[in-house]
């Protein structure tokens, strides 16, 4: 792997960034909704004493922690279509570009931002709410470091998947994440999910990332065993996602990358 | 020595419930270090697939490429370093200035003295005043400017460049032309070239393939394969007797268009004295006479 050409990717998306207002608005403006709408729902529930003390805490470090995930995800796919749209998958790939470095930039570009909107929304939520995500201490960094597994598996599946079909079912690239957000029990313990619903959180890394980190917020307590099932299931998805989105490139470049759009 | 070697390059593409349609059959070429190739045919003959082909951006059915002795598929970073392209058929990220597309892809292409190079290539383009404009702000012929400016950023030794002076004013096209011809002998930069201006095939190219139907039909120097055709225009100016002349040439079974009083008409080389003792005979009088030789156009036009 060469730095210069990852570099010229995570260069090229971070002009885009600047010139684009509605990426600036994904980045910034949309943690901010989310975080003021479930924040201020959650003050409502624990004034009208339906939730614990604890429940902005629990929403709004939910909503941060989501961010990881969400970034991680969108990047991938984002910049993908942002290649697809603008017809330019051929004047990378016609360079010496690696699969490799390509892939390699999105992460890097991912790490980027996921970190700048978590720092803003964070420093918003305690703005608004008082709420510091920062009490998880040292435990935030094994969260935060499945969070990540997690956005880029799904974000190389649903890159595969683009490739294979073309914009037309672009609309994954922002919603298809959000399959696996009524399972990962980010707002609310696995034990309120119906029968069938606790069963697929079972196999949904991020649901032992969020319970876990009640578990400190409410107890204190970090359960590692969470944490190993998280990572386990994370390193098995992100292999088949990137076997999957191998093979939808050889697959691409069998029709040719001119055909893709 | 063989800058690049081709193959039995195919590409077959399946094509539902139906047979395999083949877009490149069988085809094998060689490009010499400072060579400009034409690579010529009608629309679907293959040229676009083979150019993608070359470029690593499809993968072949069967056959191999080989750039400077190494196989495409084995040295593809290395080889791709020494080669670019220009084409119609891809844009560059429309949101970004020509300067940020010149330097992220200066850095993709590992180009050294970054800032030396993007200024001369800058001139050379004239995309001083295009510089911090969007692409997406940028005319037909600007673009392909820099398209162009982007192909030559990396020194490339391999050039592929897919109808470069489309959409290019007559007198910038010139320019163009004379500045490929300049690049390949100052620099031995070798090209490949496809266009539908035969003109300027026979200006740009040292030899032309011709590719009909996914098959190399002709490979030979623009002079030779034009030489091949027998008929030459002769165009005139008729004074007195054009109905004559029309009724002439019908009697002789030559071809002819009619445009006012300029007549054109298709006579083999060594038919063109008989044809010309013909009409003084029959009393024609002409202001002008102009004799064209066989071209390229006459040869696409005759063969594919």
């Amino acid at each position: 792997m060469k730095i210069n050409r990852i570099y010229a990717i995570v260069l090229k998306i971070m002009y885009f960034f600047t010139h684009s207002y509605d990426r600036l608005a994904d980045a910034f403006y949309w943690p901010i909704m989310d975080l003021l709408l479930w924040g201020l729902t959650s003050t409502y529930f624990k004034n009208s004493a339906v939730g614990g003390s604890k429940i902005i805490m629990i929403v709004v470090s939910g909503i941060l922690l989501w961010i990881i995930v969400w970034r991680g995800q969108y990047e991938i796919t984002v910049n993908l279509l942002d290649d697809l749209w603008d017809r330019n998958l051929i004047n990378i790939f016609a360079s010496p570009l690696k699969f490799s470095e390509w892939i390699s930039a999105f992460i890097v570009v991912g790490l980027i931002k996921a970190a700048l909107s978590l720092v803003f929304a964070t420093g918003v939520a305690y703005l608004l709410y008082k709420t510091n995500l920062y009490v998880l201490g040292f435990n935030l960094i094994p969260f935060i470091f499945l969070l990540i597994l997690t956005g880029w598996w799904a974000g190389f599946f649903i890159a595969g998947v683009i490739l294979r079909f073309g914009s037309k079912v672009q609309t994954f690239a922002w919603g298809m994440i959000y399959l696996i957000s009524p399972f990962s029990a980010i707002y609310y313990p696995i034990a309120t999910l119906p029968g069938w619903a606790q069963k697929i959180s079972l196999i949904v890394p991020t649901s032992y990332v969020f319970e876990g980190a009640r578990e400190v917020i409410n107890k204190g307590i970090l359960d590692y065993k969470k944490l190993l099932i998280s990572l386990v299931l994370n390193i098995f998805y992100l292999i088949l996602a990137l076997i999957f989105l191998r093979k939808s490139f050889d697959k691409v470049l069998d029709k040719g990358l001119v055909k893709v759009f | 020595m063989d800058i690049l070697q081709v193959k039995n390059l195919t590409k077959k593409f399946a094509i539902k419930n139906e047979k395999d349609f083949v877009a490149v059959n069988n085809i094998s070429l060689s490009l010499k270090e400072g060579e400009i190739l034409g690579l010529l045919g009608p629309n679907g003959a293959g040229k676009t697939t083979t150019i993608q082909m070359l470029l690593g951006v499809l993968t072949p059915t069967k056959g191999e490429i080989f750039y400077f002795g190494k196989n495409l598929k084995d040295h593809r970073e290395e080889i791709l370093e020494q080669v670019n392209f220009s084409s119609t058929y891809t844009n560059l990220p429309w949101r970004l200035t020509v300067r940020e597309n010149m330097v992220y892809l200066s850095y993709l292409y590992n180009v050294k003295n970054r800032e030396k190079r993007l200024k001369k290539i800058a001139d050379t383009f004239h995309l001083n005043n295009l510089l911090d404009m969007q692409i997406r702000e940028l005319s037909a012929g600007q673009l392909t400017r820099v398209n162009l400016a982007k192909a030559f950023l990396n020194f490339p030794r391999v050039l592929l460049l897919d109808e470069p002076t489309a959409s290019l004013d007559p007198d910038v096209a010139e320019y163009i032309r004379k500045f490929l011809i300049n690049e390949q002998r100052q620099f031995k930069t070798s090209i490949v070239f496809t266009s539908h201006n035969m003109a300027e095939v026979e200006q740009v190219c040292d030899r032309v393939i011709f590719i009909s139907k996914g098959k190399i039909v002709a490979d030979d120097t623009p002079e030779n394969l034009a030489k091949t055709i027998e008929i030459c225009h002769v165009e005139l100016i008729v004074k007195d007797g054009l109905k004559r002349t029309i009724e002439y040439c019908q009697k002789h079974g030559y071809q002819y268009k009619l445009s006012g009083r300029n007549i054109v008409v298709d006579v083999k080389e060594k038919e063109i004295a008989e044809f010309l003792r013909g009409l003084m005979d029959k009393g024609v009088f002409y202001d002008g006479i102009s004799i064209e030789k066989p071209s390229l156009e006459d040869y696409f036009l005759q063969n594919l």
